[in-house]
C-alpha cells in the first residue's frame, strides 16, 4: 500500500492506497515529499510541527491537511518523514509532523487541488484517493 | 471522451459544443482551433473541464477555450469565462494558483551582432542577478506595512523604492496595479510564503529569455512599438510566487465551506466559487487583486535585475532596456461587454489567456528553444472572445514523459547547436520544459491571427535561456 505517480498533461497526478485512513493520510504526505525532492544534510536535529484541522468531509480534510503540510514545508524549508495522528475522524484531525531542515527543495508545488480527489473506503476495507498537485 | 462529432464548426477556426450536449450546461462551450489540432485537444480532459465551466451560475455567452487549451484542474488552462457581476460567481480556480502569472517584454537598442560576443556572459550574469529555483529568496525582505504597500500599489511601489522608470508603468496592463487590492484580506500564511520572493523567478515553466526579432509581419505596428528586425529583446515569464498560490488555496477552502449557503452545486469541487457580490466573493476579489499587484511588483524588480545585468555586461554602450509591454495571463477583471444589444459588467476570468484589447500588445511566449510572438489585439476580440487571446504554446506531454523523451545532455546540446545559451539551475526542470512537451506555438498563434482576435506583429527567436 503506497502512492504511485500517474500521467497528467501539465501537473502531477498521484493515486494513494492504504489499509487504514491514517496510513492514507500519511502516505499522501510521503508522496508529496517525494515530488518536492528535498535535500537534507543534517538529520541530527529533528523538527516537529503540529496541525489541527476541521473540514466539510474526509476528502476536503485530506486536501486541506496536505496544503497545511505544504505551507509548513515552504515557509520553514523543512521536510517531514513521519506523521503521527493524535486524532483522525471523518472531519477533523490533530497531527504531529516530524522531520528535518531541508538544504534545498527540488520542486515547487503550487497547491494540492480538490480536482479528482475522492477518499473512498473500498469493499475490501482499504482506502484510496486520487490527488492532483499543481506544479 | 470527446470526438469531433460532439463539436459543430461555426466559423473558420471556431468550434462549438452546443448547450444541449449536457443538460447542466447554461451556455455553449467554444474552442478556437483548427481541424488537426482539435484531435489532440480531445485526447485529455480539457473539453470535459470546459463543459463543466459552462454550468457555473451567471456565466454569459459561452465558456471559451483558446488553441493552447490543455487539461488543468477544475477549469482548463487556456480558458476564458465571463460571469455577470450582479448574478454570477467568482472562482479562484478560474484564475489559477499562480495569480497574475504573466509575461513582460523589454526591448534593447542593440542588434544581435552587437550583443553576440557578450552572450555567454549576459546569460550567466542574468542567472546570477535574478534569483531562481525552489525556496530561493530575493534581495528584498519586506515586513509589515512595507510589504502591504507592495500588495496595494504593485509595480508603482517598486518605482517608489527605486526599481524602475516612470515610463515602465505606461506599458503594463492596468498600469501594473489593481486598485481593488486589500492587503488585510491576504492571510499571514500567504504573506509568509511570499515575503522574501519579490524579484525571484521561481521554477517550473518560468524563465527569463534573451531573444532576437527574427521576422516582422507588420511594419507599421512594429514601428509603433519600436521593434525592428535583428533587435535584441528580453522576455520575463513569472507570477505572484508562493503568495499567489496561498491566496488561491486559502479562498478555495473558504468557498468550499460557504457554497452550500448559496445553493451552489458543482460537477467538480475545484470549481469552488461564491457569488461575486457575496462577502466571500468580494474578499477573494480584493485578495486576488493584491496577489496580482505582487506579481507586477515581482516582474518590475526582475526588470531592474535584468537591466543591472545588461549594464554590467554591456556597459554604457549597451544603451537602455525599455518596456514593450507586460500582460497578465491568470487574472479576473471587471470589463464591460455588449451581449444581445445589452451592456453588462462582466467578471472576466482568464486562466492561461491574455487580454487582447484593440491596439494592445499581446505577448505569447513559446516553449523553451522555440519562437515567441508579439501580436496586437483586434476589434474582433471584443465581439468574439471577451477581449482575450491565447497565452502560450500549451503543454501536450506530461512532465514525466518529457523527462523520458530526452536526456539533459541531449537537450543542452540541441539548444546549443541552435545557438541558444542555456543557464539552468535544475536539470530535471530543463528536460520537463523541453520543446517537444509543448504544442507548436507557430500553429497556436496562427489560429489566433487567422481567427482575427489578435494580429501577428513580430516573431522572436531565443538566443539565451535562463531558468530555475
Amino acid at each position: 500500500m503506497t502512492y504511485k505517480i500517474l500521467e497528467h498533461t501539465a501537473d502531477v497526478r498521484m493515486i494513494v492506497q492504504a489499509d487504514s485512513l491514517e496510513k492514507l493520510f500519511s502516505e499522501a504526505v510521503y508522496g508529496m515529499m517525494k515530488i518536492i525532492e528535498p535535500k537534507v544534510d543534517n538529520k541530527k536535529e529533528v523538527i516537529e510541527r503540529k496541525i489541527s484541522l476541521e473540514a466539510v468531509d474526509t476528502t476536503a480534510l485530506l486536501i486541506d491537511f496536505l496544503n497545511e503540510v505544504l505551507l509548513a514545508t515552504y515557509i520553514h524549508k523543512e521536510v517531514y518523514n513521519e506523521v503521527i495522528f493524535k486524532s483522525l475522524s471523518e472531519r477533523s484531525l490533530e497531527a504531529k509532523l516530524s522531520g528535518f531542515i531541508a538544504k534545498s527543495l527540488g520542486e515547487d508545488i503550487k497547491a494540492v487541488t480538490y480536482h479528482e480527489a475522492d477518499v473512498k473506503n473500498k469493499k475490501d476495507g482499504t482506502w484510496e484517493t486520487m490527488l492532483i498537485f499543481d506544479i | 471522451m470527446f470526438n469531433k462529432s460532439n463539436l459543430i464548426k461555426i466559423e473558420d477556426f471556431l468550434w462549438e459544443i452546443p448547450k444541449n450536449f449536457r443538460n447542466d450546461m447554461r451556455v455553449p462551450a467554444r474552442i478556437y482551433t483548427h481541424d488537426e489540432m482539435l484531435d489532440s485537444i480531445a485526447v485529455d480532459k480539457s473539453l470535459e473541464q470546459l463543459v463543466n465551466v459552462a454550468t457555473l451560475p451567471g456565466i454569459k455567452g459561452y465558456a471559451l477555450a483558446m488553441p493552447d487549451i490543455h487539461e488543468g484542474y477544475g477549469f482548463p488552462v487556456g480558458g476564458v469565462a465571463a460571469f455577470d457581476s450582479e448574478e454570477g460567481i467568482i472562482s479562484p480556480g478560474g484564475i489559477g494558483y499562480d495569480i497574475n502569472c504573466g509575461v513582460r517584454l523589454l526591448r534593447s537598442e542593440k542588434t544581435f551582432s552587437e550583443v553576440k560576443p557578450h552572450l555567454h556572459n549576459l546569460g550567466r550574469t542574468i542567472y546570477h542577478e535574478v534569483p531562481s529555483g525552489v525556496g530561493v529568496g530575493g534581495r528584498l525582505d519586506l515586513k509589515g506595512r512595507e510589504f502591504d504597500m507592495v500588495l496595494e500599489k504593485g509595480a508603482e511601489r517598486m518605482l517608489e523604492l527605486g526599481y524602475g522608470e516612470v515610463q515602465d508603468l505606461e506599458h503594463i496592463e492596468s498600469g501594473g496595479v489593481l486598485h481593488t487590492a486589500a492587503p488585510e484580506l491576504v492571510s499571514v500564511h500567504a504573506k509568509s510564503r511570499g515575503r522574501d520572493q519579490l524579484g525571484t523567478m521561481g521554477a517550473g515553466n518560468h524563465f527569463v529569455e534573451v531573444d532576437i526579432v527574427e521576422v516582422i509581419f507588420d511594419n507599421g505596428e512594429a514601428e509603433k512599438l519600436n521593434i525592428f528586425k535583428d533587435q535584441v529583446t528580453v522576455l520575463i515569464h513569472t507570477g505572484s510566487r508562493g503568495l499567489g498560490h496561498q491566496i488561491a488555496t486559502d479562498y478555495i477552502r473558504i468557498m468550499m465551506k460557504v457554497m452550500p449557503n448559496y445553493g451552489i452545486v458543482l460537477p467538480d469541487r475545484e470549481l469552488a466559487c461564491a457569488p461575486f457580490k457575496s462577502r466571500e466573493g468580494q474578499e477573494y476579489f480584493k485578495a486576488m487583486s493584491a496577489g496580482a499587484n505582487f506579481a507586477w511588483a515581482n516582474r518590475q524588480l526582475i526588470t531592474w535585475e535584468v537591466r543591472k545585468a545588461w549594464k554590467d555586461v554591456l556597459g554604457k554602450e549597451g544603451g537602455k532596456l525599455s518596456m514593450v509591454y507586460d500582460v497578465a495571463h491568470n487574472i479576473a477583471k471587471i470589463e464591460e461587454y455588449t451581449l444581445d444589444g445589452k451592456k453588462y459588467n462582466l467578471v472576466i476570468h482568464r486562466k492561461g489567456a491574455t487580454r487582447s484589447f484593440p491596439g494592445q500588445p499581446v505577448l505569447i511566449p513559446g516553449s523553451m528553444g522555440t519562437n515567441s510572438y508579439i501580436l496586437v489585439g483586434q476589434e474582433k476580440a471584443m465581439i468574439s472572445s471577451f477581449g482575450s487571446s491565447c497565452h502560450g504554446a500549451g503543454r501536450r506531454m506530461s512532465r514525466t514523459r518529457a523527462r523520458k523523451e530526452v536526456s539533459v545532455e541531449e537537450l543542452r546540446q540541441r539548444l546549443e547547436s541552435m545557438g541558444i545559451v542555456v543557464n539552468a539551475g535544475s536539470s530535471k526542470g530543463l528536460t520537463e520544459e523541453s520543446p517537444e512537451a509543448y504544442k507548436d506555438v507557430n500553429e497556436v498563434v496562427g489560429v489566433i491571427h487567422e481567427a482575427g482576435i489578435a494580429k501577428k506583429v513580430a516573431r522572436l527567436k531565443p538566443i539565451a535561456v535562463i531558468k530555475g
